[in-house]
């Protein structure tokens, strides 16, 4: 425990070495969540709707996909950036270090600034809540708190399997790329204005609409047409599984990297 | 088989990687072949806890290969070593406690942040005590001439201090063995002397034990009475430094220079000569040939002006050695 936070520490300390940029960063963060926003904004209040939703109940989607994805990127930047871990030889020292891999390299890069970004997430969650008039039970809490949780499970396991291909071909994460960039901007909007092989894509293959777009659907009270309760039951357990699975591929890349220590 | 004694062995210890040829074609993927490289073959040795082992050899012999198995970087791809009983790459985590690393090109503190700040971190990944840590730190910084130093980030350090800041580093956790890849490499002579001095009573206060690749012949001399010499991925020699050197005769050098030009008879067998910058040099090996007989040979040939016996290379005998053993 005392290893994460002094780690956590060092990476904004590190960071504060170069102050300007230090302090572009982070403003440049807020301003690119915001600017995703104020685009929202812009497109809602020009059309009103987007498919069967209104312009508030996207506004909830976005929310709760702009929360998920930035802490994902707070705990899982290390995991993007891997290649250049392997191209440099610096996994090497990770497995000469007494801690957990993944738990080494999530420290390494983990950066909390970037949950700064969850504010304006959460601040759209916020408004449209109120101005839809949603009645929150602890019950409804929960399930959105897990959504979001299995949420960050999926994309870090997105993450994860960039990771792990790097340990087989250094170039070809551009594909996985589409998963998780994509993913993030593909899924801040409701998953049932896309055509049905995206949906399919990211709900069965990378299920993030699984885990977020079941759930939110049904809290803001206009559940998808193929929705079950059953589904709600699915929601919470489907990333931490994705997650595992995504492990197994991770493992494979190491016990490659360690038969051919290249 | 349980082997409790502090000791590193391994046996039979092999590696052989596969390496796929680039192919034909636009990806390059239709016609690969996939190539054998054998880094390491059947290499079997014993190394007690508080020896100072040195392991030398060409480049591409397999000494990082052997390096990495023993680290737990690598998994063998036949025999086994164990380190005090831990497997390597099985054991991982319980192994690389006890293990401090210098790999000289690799930096293992972090780049931007005061190395106070790399240090302290490290007593966290390693979950040093505090009292533990903050005396062993004062320690290691006064042995190593670090006290100025600590509020400076890594990246401002000279190539010098960096490597004394790295020893720190890697002795933190007072590992029970030490490997070093080439840590004098590029250092003037004087941090060469703190290295070696801060090793030396490491490993005699501690027993830390210390395997240490180089190409450093005042290292080996320096720091090993027992050396290992890898070519073609097997162990060539394991033993005694001195018997080595011994038994790869020195070369000696005797430089002449004579007013007018000297006139050498038939040279005997063993004796070769050559002229450089005005000056004769005589090259014979002490073994097969009486010193006595070539200076009779130098005082005959002229008259005499200077004369100077050069120190054996012994990274020529080393060069020597090498083609010698592995051909």
């Amino acid at each position: 425990m005392r290893y994460i936070f002094h780690a956590v520490r060092m990476n904004l300390r590190a960071a504060a070495q170069y102050r300007a940029s230090f302090l572009m960063q982070s403003v440049a963060q807020l301003v690119m969540t915001g600017c995703d926003l104020i685009a929202l904004l812009v497109l809602i209040d020009r059309f009103r709707h987007m498919g069967r939703w209104e312009g508030t109940e996207v506004m909830f989607f976005f929310g709760a996909m702009q929360i998920a994805f930035a802490l994902t990127e707070c705990f899982g930047r290390g995991l993007t950036t891997f290649s250049s871990v392997i191209r440099k030889g610096n996994f090497d020292t990770l497995l000469l270090r007494p801690r957990p891999l993944l738990l080494q390299l999530s420290l390494n890069a983990c950066d909390p600034r970037r949950v700064g970004t969850v504010a304006v997430g959460a601040a759209a969650l916020i408004v449209s809540s109120l101005r839809l008039g949603l009645v929150w039970t602890p019950g409804r809490l929960l399930l959105l708190a897990l959504s979001i949780a299995g949420t960050v499970c999926t994309m870090a396991a997105l993450f994860l399997l960039e990771a792990a291909f790097c340990f087989f071909s250094v170039q070809s994460v551009e594909l996985i790329n589409m998963l998780t960039y994509g993913g993030r901007q593909v899924c801040q909007y409701p998953a049932d204005i896309y055509p049905a092989p995206l949906q399919l894509l990211f709900t069965w293959v990378a299920p993030i609409v699984l885990c977020l777009h079941y759930p939110v659907s049904w809290l803001v009270g206009k559940p998808m047409a193929d929705f079950s309760p059953f589904l709600l039951w699915l929601c919470p357990v489907a990333g931490p599984a994705f997650f595992a699975l995504m492990t197994l591929a991770w493992r494979a890349g190491v016990r490659r990297y360690r038969g051919t220590g290249s | 088989m349980t082997q409790t004694a502090a000791a590193m062995t391994a046996e039979h210890l092999s590696k052989t990687y596969i390496r796929r040829t680039r192919g034909r074609g636009i990806l390059g993927l239709t016609g690969r072949e996939a190539v054998q490289v054998k880094a390491l073959q059947d290499v079997s040795f014993r190394m007690e806890a508080g020896e100072i082992v040195g392991l030398i050899g060409p480049n591409g012999a397999g000494k990082s290969t052997m390096v990495k198995l023993l680290t737990g970087i690598l998994t063998p791809t036949g025999g086994s070593c164990t380190v005090d009983g831990l497997i390597p790459w099985k054991d991982r985590r319980a192994h690389v406690r006890r293990l401090g690393t210098v790999f000289g090109q690799r930096t293992q503190l972090w780049w931007d942040v005061p190395i106070r700040d790399s240090y302290a971190l490290l007593r966290d990944i390693y979950a040093l005590r505090e009292d533990r840590w903050r005396r062993r730190l004062g320690e290691l910084t006064d042995a190593l001439d670090l006290g100025e130093l600590l509020d400076a980030p890594l990246r401002q350090l000279s190539l010098g201090q960096r490597m004394r800041a790295e020893l720190c580093g890697s002795l933190l956790h007072e590992p029970a063995w030490l490997f070093l890849d080439e840590p004098t490499i590029g250092l003037d002579a004087v941090s060469k002397l703190k290295l070696r001095d801060v090793l030396r009573e490491e490993n005699r206060t501690r027993g830390t034990g210390i395997l240490l690749t180089t190409h450093d012949m005042d290292d080996m001399l320096a720091l090993c009475r027992r050396v290992m010499v890898l070519g073609h991925g097997r162990l060539l020699y394991d033993g005694g430094l001195q018997e080595l050197l011994q038994r790869y005769d020195r070369e000696h050098t005797l430089r002449c220079v004579f007013s007018g030009t000297p006139r050498f008879g038939s040279l005997p067998q063993g004796v070769a000569l050559r002229q450089e910058e005005g000056a004769w040099l005589l090259t014979f090996l002490p073994g097969q040939i009486p010193v006595r007989e070539v200076l009779q040979l130098v005082l005959a040939a002229g008259e005499l002006r200077e004369m100077t016996l050069r120190e054996m290379n012994v990274d020529r005998m080393i060069a020597g050695m090498y083609a010698e053993m592995s051909l």
